[in-house]
């Protein structure tokens, strides 16, 4: 063979090796003929249907980087990877795998075990209504879930199908038309034949590329083994019990208050009864935590250093993409943390009706 | 060809240097976590490192995590970087190929050497973190077993046959270097030049890894999947990054090989 048939060799050795994925990839994905509304109702009719899979979310919010809130940060501010086995909302496990370990979630009847192999410890915790953002609410499945709460089909359009983890997925994109929204829409995806959500973006107004995304890379529609969802600590693991999962969990529990029933304009959920008041619904959702002076200040020194911070006269201000940021008071004064994807101006009206609607709870001790 | 390219590899006094320097790394690591027992901070410091404080056997893998970064590589580079080139600045080069022996079968002899080096510096970093590991910082409890990255108990039996497989699939890893090296060798004809630049390949993969900007080429970096052999420890093993990590390797073999073959078959040769 001739010096150039052998480069010729390999050269067409490359171009198969290259060129063959790459030109299946770009066949288009088919886009089968399933209007918005139905469309709506397989996703939200999917709900119990059980699915696993390889999941990988991307978030581009920079949050400010605080010991109680460090896991928040990551989740929304950084890349993902999990795998995760659903075979109901009371019988599920979801690792987050990291390069040299992984942070495990195993949920049965209302107790979930977390599982941290580098930090060697396992810690069981009953599952409060209100806590905290963790790895479980972010596969799309769940987190459409939450975001597609009281949507009808007067409010979703239609968009095209993409191919997410080898599936072609028919699309869909919600608008949310609250006044106190802060995410411009979101687009979803969902496997044609069981309905189960494989991809979500969620876009803030103004933004041309997602501030988060997730999606299954691999995923089944098969119900995954019983054993899939257990966790059969090796011997020499203790678990630990956890009467406090997280500081919104401890707040919502000890704080000697009730905040009101009604905030810059978005009803109380009906599972906020403590000290937390969690308002809105879907799309447009705000959280409001109480915090002590110890809790507050550090938190306050972080979202001063945070990039585009604005100090209001009710408080300590930052945005990131969709999701607004306030924090009410001064050092050592404690003050109301409040979060959601709500504008700035219903976050500091939120602030306000905090301030006159407080109820403090009489120490009976 | 073969045989003669082996035997100069296990005679040669630079091959049991090189891999002694590779092997000091991991038993020093070893020595000093049991002397000091300071293990570091769970989740810093390569792989497996913070567990071998309660079970030595896990110290083969926390080796193996803390030379396939740098040192193997390097080490692999600088062996399949000489190859031809070193034969060539050497003067050798002509001679060797007046003999009655084809090209291609020179660069498969080569290929075979460099590989067997690979696997006996695998084998021996491995063995010797065993020994270390064991001697020094204990082993599991033989019915308890080793804990998998998952939390469940792994078996001795499960845990030795996953250890053989992230020692093969560290040594696939290094195959793809070998592959770049040797087509390199076959290029420049200075053995430092092929080294160099399989290193440069290297680290600009590291570094491209850790932009965001470069996610679209990430899947296809050589150094993509290396670490992935982690993943054989969890529970059920993960093998998405495995295989594709397989597949990559298998792949940078194929391509540079065949241009090393492409380059070499009729190359002028007048060193």
């Amino acid at each position: 063979m001739t010096r150039t048939g052998r480069w010729a060799a390999v050269a067409l050795g490359v171009l198969l090796v290259v060129g063959v994925p790459v030109a299946i990839r770009a066949i288009p994905p088919s886009d089968p003929d399933v209007g918005a509304g139905e469309l709506l109702a397989a996703v939200a009719g999917s709900e119990d249907h059980p699915w696993s899979g390889y999941v990988e979310t991307e978030g581009a919010l920079d949050l400010p980087v605080e010991d109680n809130f460090s896991d928040v940060g990551s989740l929304f501010g950084e890349s993902t990877r999990m795998r995760a086995w659903w075979r109901g909302d009371d019988d599920w496990r979801v690792d987050r795998l990291l390069v040299a370990g992984e942070t495990d979630l195993v949920h049965h009847s209302g107790l979930t075990i977390e599982w941290s192999y580098e930090g060697d410890r396992a810690r069981l915790s009953r599952d409060p209504d209100i806590r905290l953002p963790r790895t479980a609410d972010l596969v799309p499945p769940v987190l459409a879930e939450r975001l597609l709460r009281d949507v009808d089909a007067g409010d979703v359009v239609r968009i095209d199908a993409r191919r997410v983890a080898g599936v072609d997925a028919p699309g869909l994109r919600l608008e949310p038309t609250a006044p106190q929204a802060s995410v411009d829409h979101v687009d979803l995806w969902a496997d044609p034949e069981t309905g189960v959500p494989l991809r979500i973006e969620v876009y803030a107004a103004g933004e041309p590329s997602p501030s988060f995304t997730t999606e299954f890379r691999d995923f089944s529609a098969a119900t995954p083994a019983t054993a899939a969802t257990d966790f059969p600590a090796a011997p020499g693991i203790q678990v630990d019990h956890d009467d406090v999962l997280d500081i919104a969990d401890a707040a919502n529990q000890y704080a000697p208050l009730r905040p009101p029933d009604r905030v810059g304009g978005l009803a109380k959920s009906s599972t906020s009864d403590g000290a937390v008041g969690v308002y809105g619904v879907g799309l447009t959702q705000l959280i409001a935590i109480p915090m002590r002076d110890r809790e507050a200040d550090p938190l306050r020194e972080q979202l001063g250093q945070t990039p585009g911070v604005r100090h209001l006269a009710s408080g300590t201000a930052v945005s990131a993409g969709p999701l607004g940021v306030l924090l009410t008071g001064e050092d050592g004064d404690g003050g109301w943390l409040l979060a959601g994807t709500v504008t700035e101006d219903t976050l500091v009206e939120a602030a306000g009706d905090l301030a006159r609607g407080t109820t403090y709870l009489q120490d009976d001790s | 060809m073969i045989a003669v390219e082996l035997r100069k590899l296990v005679l040669s006094r630079r091959t049991w240097v090189t891999i002694l320097l590779i092997d000091a790394l991991p038993t020093l690591v070893g020595i000093l976590l049991a002397v000091t027992d300071l293990g570091p901070r769970p989740g810093t410091g390569p792989a497996f490192l913070s567990a071998v404080l309660t079970d030595g056997t896990l110290f083969p893998l926390a080796a193996l995590a803390i030379v396939l970064p740098l040192f193997l590589p390097i080490a692999v580079a600088v062996t399949a970087g000489d190859a031809i080139a070193g034969e060539a600045q050497q003067g050798t080069l002509r001679y060797l190929l007046i003999r009655p022996v084809g090209r291609t079968r020179l660069l498969v002899a080569k290929l075979v050497s460099v590989m067997v080096f690979v696997v006996l510096t695998v084998l021996v970093v491995a063995a010797t973190a065993y020994v270390v590991g064991v001697l020094l910082l204990g082993s599991e409890d033989a019915t308890t077993g080793a804990t998998s990255v998952s939390g469940s108990s792994l078996s001795t039996q499960e845990l030795a046959g996953r250890t053989m497989l992230a020692l093969a699939y560290a040594m696939l890893c290094m195959l793809g270097v070998a592959a770049i090296a040797l087509f390199l060798s076959t290029v420049v004809t200075t053995p430092l030049a092929a080294a160099l630049g399989t290193m440069g390949v290297l680290v600009t993969s590291t570094v491209l890894l850790t932009l965001d900007a470069a996610d679209v080429l990430q899947p296809y970096l050589p150094t993509r999947y290396w670490l992935s052999f982690v993943d054989l420890f969890r529970d059920p093993i993960l093998w998405r990054d495995v295989e594709r990590g397989v597949l990559l390797q298998g792949v940078y073999v194929v391509v540079f090989l065949g241009a090393a073959w492409a380059n070499f078959a009729t190359k002028d040769i007048t060193d």
